[in-house]
């Protein structure tokens, strides 16, 4: 075995390739379980792990994020470079698009100057044959000096070449690819391929793939399809999610079946008032039940689930599409405005479903300026998909024009904060620069497993804060510590924002989530919007109130993200920034809206 | 005189005179020093007994050879800065100091190719005019360059070559196989350029767009 050559044996196999190569597929096939498999460099943020099978010993394997080079300066690309230089003892598999070679190779290149060994794995190589694309991989390998396999990793196929390609790997040889700039590199790689590679005519991709993709792109009809994919996105999202869904688990088998169930039982095995009200909860006072189960689990499960599992399953189909990237190419002139790039639409999009999982997305932006930006109008303005249903199903009883000052107030003040923090924020914005891959019809085994795994993070990540959060209430409401708050922050609800007292709790609730704070109160209009008896005043109220709440940090979870990625400083200053913003903007809202509404 | 004195004096007469001054005083004070040092007035005596400038009260000139001679060692320069730049990303600094050298070594064929190398660049990278070679004509005859952002929708070009003023910009697009030789075809040009090198599909905005030169096909 040439690796054990060089002493050690290798332990750790680390998967390099350029965007959309499929790289997370071939980890998968490689390794038998999933990574993330993604159209979009970025998604696959933090770095996978996995172990596969070698002979007799078990190796590690990494799947490293998608890079164009290993200069690159956004943060993500980054990553592979430090990989590369702090795992000594690996082998490294370059995975190439068979069809795209001369960019596959620029990369080898690199790897070659690195001196690290190599083996490669041509993917997708029937997509290469289909376009009329024939290559010599034989001869490749021996020019470069190193092992070739060709897969289809979707389809697990080479996979057993790709092994044996792993135990053989290589440093590139001396004196090929060795040019110094990327210019000499370029020559190299085009001198490689005419020996290599010959394209024959007959192959192009399929001709309603080439018209759809021009369409998504087109300055005027990519409006109406962006419009079509939105619309899509909400009936799936709003009304089969948020309204079947949910009405399905919280009414049907929390309300009715599981909670009641649960405190007969409880009743009948303790007796204990204290612990019926920890788990259960006693008639809540402003929505419903502070119970662990009863409010906490039915919370999260019931309402916030359906929401986000829909959600996240719109969004791997969209992102496995390709067509997230053409996205970002209609929403770039707009986004320029605020200082941003088109790029920055992923973020944007992927916040309207969790704004935690999206400011770690930012990394996918080049310069600091920018993931500053991002992250910043995330924390204001864009409302998660948990406090987009429950603001949704409060618009739903005021009166249009009553919503359409709530939508005009929020997209304003995204556009002001953003246009103001573009001119303060010191650096420099990056070009818009964007590799668009080609459209492709999802794979639903990669959708799914996608889904559920970003499902099973939110609840990792969200369920435990729901848990904490009813615990929390449940020891004010016990101590008498809520009223105490509750007349704190009277003078604020009820003084600035002319607010009845009642709503001061869901205030408070909303320090711990955002849409906690919505829900509560969703809760107390409800009643009145249901007996079709809301007043001119109580819509106001409900504008003024949902603006100040929507403000607000979306959740503790997203505040310590962004102290994680961005800093303490940072993210002290956000607050320190949107209390006020949050505040003013409601007082000024109930202002206005008392005059001209 | 020593020849890279000589054109060191020639190139600033060039020079000075782009930015409409002909007076010897302030030649004089532009002079590169490194390869001028000790320079004085008397130096123009020796350049116009040379034929290479004509001299009235203090102001200079260049005769018809000396424009020739001018224009080369500026072209040789600018050139340089743009070899530098594109090619290699030096630093500021290194590139001057690079440039300086390398516009009294190069030979008149050595910087044909190298102007044929860049694509017949018409800027430095400071917006300056290069002094057109015998190359670049025989080349726009052939295939004029233009910046992408002129080329037509569905229009197919060479990559002639990237031209940035922003320092890291043509780096970056490099390993997207965006470089002089590659053949593009541009997409469409709003609300962002698209264009197709070989199996990969760029979206760029329209400043970038306006560095990267293709001669048309």
């Amino acid at each position: 075995m040439e690796a054990a050559d060089r002493g050690l044996q290798p332990d750790t196999v680390i998967l390099v390739g350029n965007p959309n190569v499929g790289k997370s597929a071939l980890f998968g096939a490689l390794t038998g379980t999933y990574a993330t498999v993604s159209n979009y460099p970025g998604t696959t943020v933090a770095v996978t792990r996995g172990r596969m099978r070698s002979g007799l010993s078990t190796l590690a394997v990494l799947d490293t994020p998608g890079t164009s080079s290993l200069a690159s300066t956004s943060e993500d690309e980054a990553v592979t470079r430090d990989i590369l230089r702090a795992e000594k003892n690996a082998v490294v598999v370059q995975v190439l698009d068979a069809k795209n070679l001369r960019r596959g190779l620029l990369l080898t290149a690199e790897l070659a100057q690195a001196g690290v060994p190599l083996a490669l794995a041509l993917n997708m190589s029937d997509e290469a044959r289909e376009r009329g694309y024939s290559i010599d991989a034989p001869l490749l390998s021996c020019l470069l000096g190193v092992p070739i396999a060709q897969t289809i990793a979707v389809q697990r196929e080479g996979m057993q070449q790709l092994r044996e390609a792993i135990a053989h790997a290589q440093p590139v040889r001396p004196f090929v690819l060795k040019g110094a700039s990327v210019t000499e590199r370029l020559v190299d790689v085009d001198t490689l391929l005419a020996l290599v590679m010959t394209q024959s005519n007959a192959g192009r991709a399929s001709p309603w793939a080439v018209r759809l993709d021009r369409l998504t792109t087109h300055r005027f009809l990519g409006l109406p399809i962006l419009a079509a994919v939105l619309y899509v996105c909400y009936e799936f999202v709003g009304v089969l999610g948020a309204k079947l869904g949910v009405d399905f688990l919280e009414n049907s088998v929390f309300g009715k079946l599981l909670v009641p169930l649960l405190s007969r039982a409880l009743a009948w095995l303790l007796p204990s008032g204290a612990v019926q009200a920890f788990l259960i909860g006693p008639a809540g006072l402003v929505t419903g039940r502070y119970g662990l189960f009863s409010m906490g689990l039915a919370y999260g499960i019931a309402i916030v689930l359906p929401i986000v599992a829909s959600f996240f399953l719109a969004f791997s189909v969209l992102e496995d599409s390709g067509y997230l990237p053409r996205l970002a190419v209609m929403a770039d002139r707009g986004l320029r405005v605020i200082g941003l790039n088109g790029k920055a639409v992923l973020p944007m999009v992927l916040g309207l479903g969790c704004g935690t999982m999206a400011t770690m997305t930012s990394r996918i932006l080049e310069t600091k300026k920018e993931r500053v930006l991002v992250t910043l109008l995330l924390a204001v303005g864009v409302p998660c998909s948990a406090q987009l249903a429950v603001i949704f199903a409060m618009l739903a009883g005021v009166s249009a024009g009553a919503a359409l000052w709530f939508v005009a107030v929020m997209t304003g003040v995204m556009i002001l904060v953003g246009l103001l923090a573009a001119q303060l924020i010191p650096g420099r914005s990056s070009e818009f620069v964007l590799e668009l891959p080609p459209l492709r019809l999802p794979h639903p085994g990669n959708v799914v497993i996608k889904t559920v795994s970003r499902i099973e993070w939110y609840l990792r990540e969200a369920l435990p804060l729901f848990l904490v959060g009813t615990f929390l209430l449940w020891v004010l409401d016990r101590t008498g510590g809520l009223l105490v708050l509750e007349h704190a922050a009277a003078p604020l609800v009820v003084g600035l924002l002319d607010l009845p007292r009642e709503t001061a709790g869901s205030f408070i609730l909303g320090f711990l989530r955002r849409d906690y704070a919505a829900a509560g109160l969703f809760a107390h209009y409800a009643p009145f919007a249901r007996a079709g008896l809301m007043t001119r005043a109580m819509e106001i109220e409900v504008v003024v109130a949902l603006t100040t709440v929507t403000l607000f940090i979306p959740c503790i979870a997203s505040f310590l993200v962004i102290w994680k990625e961005r800093g303490a400083a940072f993210a002290l200053g956000v607050l320190a920034f949107i209390f006020p913003l949050a505040f003013g903007t409601g007082a000024l809202v109930n202002v206005l809206m008392r005059r001209f509404y | 005189m020593r020849p890279q004195k000589l054109e060191e004096l020639l190139e600033t007469i060039f020079t000075e005179r782009e930015c409409g001054r002909d007076d010897a005083a302030s030649i004089l004070a532009h002079t590169n020093e490194r390869h001028a040092e000790g320079k004085c007035t008397a130096d123009f005596a020796v350049l116009a007994f040379e034929g290479l400038v004509s001299l009235s009260l203090d102001r200079v000139s260049l005769t018809q050879a000396g424009e020739v001679r001018a224009a080369f060692v500026v072209r040789r320069h600018r050139l340089a800065e743009r070899l530098y730049t594109d090619l290699l990303d030096l630093a500021p600094d290194q590139i001057e100091q690079q440039a300086c050298e390398l516009e009294h070594v190069l030979s008149a064929e050595a910087t044909d190719s190298v102007c044929a190398l860049l694509g017949h660049p018409a800027l430095c990278p400071h917006g300056k005019k290069i002094p057109r070679g015998a190359c670049c004509d025989l080349s726009e005859i052939a295939h004029p360059v233009v910046p992408l952002s002129q080329l037509a929708d569905g229009a197919r070009a060479r990559i002639a070559f990237l031209a940035s003023r922003t320092p890291g910009r043509v780096s970056r697009l490099l390993p997207f196989g965006i470089a002089p030789g590659s053949e593009l075809r541009l997409r469409q040009r709003a609300p962002a350029f698209v264009i197709e090198v070989g199996e990969t599909t760029l979206a760029l905005e329209a400043s970038v767009a306006r560095e990267v030169f293709v001669q048309p096909l």
